[in-house]
């Protein structure tokens, strides 16, 4: 295509279907916090419709991309585009970084009676004003009050699973990066191995969350379990379902490679995931640092 | 003192990773080369950090962020 032209594609019809998917899926969701028995079909139809839409339209795109239709003022619409996208990804998780900051070092203090209980005074008999999540050391104890506590040791041990789970994301860090190191000297067969092996840590990740969350729920730790309960399952669920985003991704590119859709020095879409998977690994660890340690 | 380092290397992380994204943005064979490189040094970095946190809290540098309480006493 000439260098001197923008690319302007023809008239389409995914935006209508994109808008479409995401007022049902609203609209289901709304429904469904009210109660209504029909929320919950509504909301899998309007996700089925954003799928659909995401499919065709990423399809086009790549189509559009692979026939030569792109030039280099397209690749740098798109790598604006992705570092957009980045930007408020950046800002959203600084967002409960900040929340989880705030909660800790201000807020939690100040109800405790910091700073001479100039914010406020102690709310009621038997308060404490702790940050952390508390491990009672003898489970199934009864307080003085013949309160039952339910909460066993070591409710959130840093050194087990979330301590594996840092282990098996930086370690994908490792696979991806020699996946990338293959694709620019243009060996197909390893960046397809190392793929897999990424696509695999990121699912083992997974499912240790998952078996994390089992526990935390089970001995007592909800969204409902005061501020810390709060924060700690927003951080932690958003960036599963980030990961989650990250395999979906990883498998997309991984087909792509097979097709031979990139070479040595043209692979943006490559490039544009790798940083999201490092992206999300980065937030991790921060994560287990902040949350898990100091 | 091992938190002060511990979050020195979150911010090298964080410039690191900030780099790879510069370099992505600008592309062609420099930016492609700039990220790349950049993208290495956040993944030895980030193994660093864990193994800091890691033998930091074997010596007892660092303590896990759980309160360890005696229900008997509590009321």
């Amino acid at each position: 295509m000439n260098e001197q032209e923008y690319y302007v594609p023809s008239g389409t019809y995914w935006p209508i279907i994109g808008s479409i998917g995401v007022a049902t899926l609203f609209v289901g969701f709304a429904n469904q916090m009210h109660g209504a028995s029909w929320g919950g079909s509504i909301m899998a139809l309007g996700f089925a419709i954003l799928v659909f839409m995401m499919f065709g339209w990423f399809s086009q795109v790549v189509k559009e991309s692979t026939s030569g239709m792109y030039n280099s003022q397209v690749d740098r619409s798109f790598r604006w585009g992705m570092s957009w996208f980045i930007f408020s990804e950046v800002m959203f998780f600084a967002a409960f970084f900040a929340a989880l900051f705030y909660a800790r070092q201000l807020s939690v203090p100040w109800l405790g009676g910091a700073d001479n209980n100039m914010f406020t005074p102690e709310l009621w008999d038997g308060f404490r004003a702790t940050w952390q999540q508390i491990a009672f050391n003898t489970p199934g104890a009864t307080l003085q009050s013949g309160t039952a506590v339910s909460v066993p040791t070591q409710l959130v041990d840093a050194w087990g699973l979330p301590a594996l789970n840092t282990a098996l994301l930086l370690l994908s860090g490792v696979t991806l990066t020699f996946a990338h190191h293959a694709l620019r000297a243009g060996h197909r067969n390893k960046i397809i191995s190392w793929l897999v092996a990424t696509i695999v840590l990121g699912v083992l990740f997974l499912g240790f969350q998952i078996t994390e969350y089992g526990h935390a729920y089970h001995d007592g730790l909800k969204l409902t379990s005061g501020i810390y309960g709060s924060t700690f399952y927003m951080l932690t669920g958003f960036h599963g379902f980030h990961v989650t985003v990250g395999v979906l991704m990883l498998t997309v590119i991984l087909y792509r490679v097979q097709k031979g859709h990139f070479s040595a020095d043209n692979h943006f879409g490559f490039e544009g995931v790798a940083w999201y998977w490092h992206f999300v690994d980065v937030v991790w660890l921060g994560l287990f640092i902040f949350v898990y340690w100091l | 003192m091992t938190q002060v380092v511990i979050i020195v290397v979150i911010i090298a992380i964080l410039i690191a990773l900030g780099l790879g994204l510069l370099g992505m943005l600008k592309g062609g064979s420099a930016g492609s080369d700039k990220m790349f490189k950049s993208l290495v040094i956040r993944v030895v970095l980030s193994l660093f950090l864990f193994i800091l946190v890691m033998f930091a809290a074997f010596m007892g540098w660092i303590e896990p962020n759980v309160v360890m309480m005696d229900a008997s006493t509590l009321k």
